[in-house]
């Protein structure tokens, strides 16, 4: 592609020809005001606010349906172009009701921005704002406030052009134009609360944020969504050690800027009020000090007694980190079989990927695990057969994977269950010792994505005081039967990791920027 | 979006500086010389017997902030949280909640740590719908800190009760 110049405000821009201006510019750091433009959607040029002077054209151009040509000259701070921006904003508040003290968006509204910015204080109007529908039910997930729209048409065209359902229509004409969905449909596709995050005002809003929390309380913190192997980028929004809710954040190696409902609705678990928040031991709550000393007691005199007869299921819900220092763990305590339980789900071509984890492929790339059910049916034989007799269990999923009389025949087998577990689940009344487990919004780390893209997660919530997280918890253990001095941070483990001459060999855990960084390609 | 700096145009000192403190002493020395020699016109109380009897605060004194009350029982608070993120103590705490009502948004929890407000009046400054108030309540000591946090049910007071702080408000914001 060529690579042509153009001369915005005194600046001369580099882009391959044909980019949009709008995007050039934007690119180049400079701030022009747009509404109706998404760098994934297709250009509708409604909005009519990014114009600019270009040289040699007599009127104002938009920017964002201007392909760049070699030598353009731009001006986008002209007073003309000035005047068009307080046009702009004075007819969409026109008719915008001032529900800003309601409105879920108000702090991150961009015609508030905008207006305040660039508007006139006072209307000229005289005439009633008019009227419409609002807080319409159009979905499951979704409300419509009709009054709110600014007609930017950024909906319909991803309901068109991503998710590829067009439940959403702009109806009528002119000062009639209104926002609704086909009478025969609503607005339920996997991807429907995206709407929500491109609307550049209030008018979609989601059920599950609706009338819950002001934006600017929110602090963000970048993280990788745990829901499936597609491994989407997301900003976790948390106020008072509490998720309300989760945001995609552009990857266009991953999700682009997409994020599906099911992902980002999944993220109550880390503070349901049924998780499990100190360790059981023999079925009675104890302190992290005396579950420690029980497992590690439980587990030597397992392994005199009955030798190598241990079996491990691995989560894929762990970090890398935590899976390799557990790896550590499983081979000092001279484990037979290991396994790993996924859930599975239906998958889509967008971003919903079939495996119901965000780290599966790395516990396969740490070489943890083998076979094509990763070992799981093996080590269930064995387990009935008799020959493991002893079982430590990390995380949930196989309660999810196993028909339930199986799973009682199993457990009732066992002589040693260790589980570390979000619940304290009837199911294991067995365990020795059910360690609380630590949810991606807890901990520091890196998940392998269904691609191989090795992407790192960060801390949002605090924990308890006194929380052992899982990587600390395995090396307590390692330390205990080992006698050896191990500490848990992400550097030695990854100085580790990397020296092991597996997959992660190539990869640095400083050089993995925000968006991640392929196995494959560092590799090579 | 980068914050703008307003720069504030103030009157040049003037050389009548000496008027505003003449003034001034004058009102403090008026006021002396009438409880002074008040006793020769027949004044027979130099003060309030409080608690029997109360001063009435002008409608500019600060005290408590309030919740206005609307004449169906209700608050006229829709919790848009600016009173909270204007609070330089923190001591508001919101939860806001949806009705079927027009006014869709209510808050579920409205909770004044009063041991915390320094009665700033700055929630009712941002308030955009005259829903807190600050009132003429000074007397709020209690004996635990439990008993300094007020909920929204204690917060609640009727709008007519609360209507010479609003006339004020309104009449300070009517000017230019």
């Amino acid at each position: 592609m060529k690579i042509v110049k153009v001369t915005v405000d005194g600046r001369t821009l580099e882009a391959p020809e044909g980019t949009p201006l709008l995007q050039v510019m934007l690119d180049a750091g400079m701030d022009i005001p747009h509404y109706c433009y998404h760098p994934k959607l297709s250009i509708e040029g409604s909005c009519r606010f990014c114009q600019v002077r270009i040289e040699g054209i007599p009127k104002l151009q938009i920017s964002c349906n201007t392909p760049v040509r070699d030598g353009m000259v731009v001006k986008s701070d002209d007073p003309e172009v000035h005047l068009v921006r307080r046009g702009v904003v004075e007819l969409l508040l026109l008719n915008h009701p001032l529900d800003c003290p309601i409105c879920d968006k108000a702090g991150e509204c961009w015609l508030q921005n905008y207006a305040m910015r660039f508007g006139n204080r006072e209307g000229h109007t005289i005439d009633p704002r008019r009227k419409r529908g609002k807080r319409l039910d159009i979905g499951d997930r979704m409300l419509l406030d009709q009054e709110r729209c600014i007609l930017c048409r950024r909906c319909v065209r991803f309901c068109n052009e991503v998710s590829k359902t067009g439940e959403l229509h702009v109806f009528e004409l002119g000062e009639h134009s209104k926002l609704d969905i086909y009478d025969d449909q609503r607005l339920d596709n996997d991807y429907s609360m995206n709407t929500a995050d491109i609307c550049p005002v209030g008018a979609l809003e989601t059920k599950d944020f609706h009338h819950k929390i002001r934006v600017w309380f929110l602090q963000e913190t970048a993280t990788v969504c745990p829901t499936c192997a597609n491994g989407c980028n997301a900003m976790l929004s948390v106020y008072k050690n509490r998720i309300w809710r989760m945001t995609p954040r552009r990857n266009d190696e991953v999700n682009e800027t997409w994020l599906c409902d099911w992902g980002r609705l999944n993220i109550g678990y880390p503070t349901d009020s049924g998780r499990l928040r100190v360790p059981i031991v023999d079925g009675a709550a104890a302190t992290w000090n005396q579950a420690l000393d029980r497992a590690t007691q439980a587990l030597t005199d397992f392994t005199q007694q009955h030798g190598a007869a241990l079996g491990a299921v691995v989560s894929p819900h762990l970090t890398n980190e935590e899976n390799f220092r557990f790896g550590e763990l499983l081979k000092a305590l001279q484990v037979k079989q290991v396994a790993m339980a996924v859930q599975r789900w239906k998958p889509d071509d967008l971003l919903i990927k079939a495996e119901k984890a965000a780290n599966a492929r790395g516990v396969r790339e740490l070489k943890l695990v083998s076979g094509a059910d990763d070992g799981l049916e093996q080590l269930l034989g064995a387990i009935e057969s008799g020959a493991i007799k002893g079982l430590y269990l990390c995380g949930d999923d196989l309660l999810k994977v196993t028909p339930p009389d199986r799973l009682e025949g199993i457990f009732s087998k066992l002589e040693l269950l260790i589980v570390q577990s979000l619940t304290n689940d009837p199911r294991y009344a067995h365990a020795k010792v059910i360690f609380p487990t630590t949810t991606f919004a807890e901990k520091e780390g890196t998940f392998t994505n269904h691609a191989g893209r090795v992407q790192r997660i960060t801390k949002a919530l605090d924990t308890p005081a006194g929380w052992i997280g899982d990587g600390e918890l395995f090396t307590h253990l390692l330390n205990a039967v080992t006698a050896s001095g191990e500490t848990y941070s992400i550097a030695n483990v990854w100085d580790r990791m990397s020296s092991d001459g597996a997959a992660f060999a190539a990869v640095q855990f400083d050089n993995i920027g925000p968006h991640g960084v392929p196995l494959a390609a560092a590799g090579k | 979006m980068a914050a703008r700096v307003v720069k504030v145009v103030r009157p040049a000192p003037t050389t009548k500086q000496w008027l505003p403190i003449l003034i001034g002493l004058g009102v403090a020395s008026a006021h002396f010389f009438r409880n002074l020699f008040g006793f020769i016109r027949g004044r027979q109380d130099f003060t309030v017997n409080f608690p029997e009897q109360r001063f009435v605060q002008p409608p500019a004194m600060r005290g408590m902030p309030v919740l206005v009350q609307m004449a169906n029982g209700k608050e006229r608070c829709v919790a848009c949280g600016l009173c909270e993120w204007a609070c330089p103590t923190s001591c508001i705490t919101i939860f806001p909640a949806e009705t079927a009502a027009e006014v869709e948004r209510f808050p579920e929890v409205f909770d004044i740590d009063m041991a915390r407000c320094m009665f700033c009046g700055l929630c009712e400054e941002a308030c955009p719908e005259e829903a807190i108030v600050m009132s003429r309540q000074v007397e709020i000591s209690s004996y635990s800190r439990r008993g300094s946090l007020w909920r929204k049910q204690d917060l609640l007071v009727p709008e007519a009760e609360l209507k010479p702080r609003l006339d004020y408000l309104r009449a300070q914001y009517a000017r230019k």
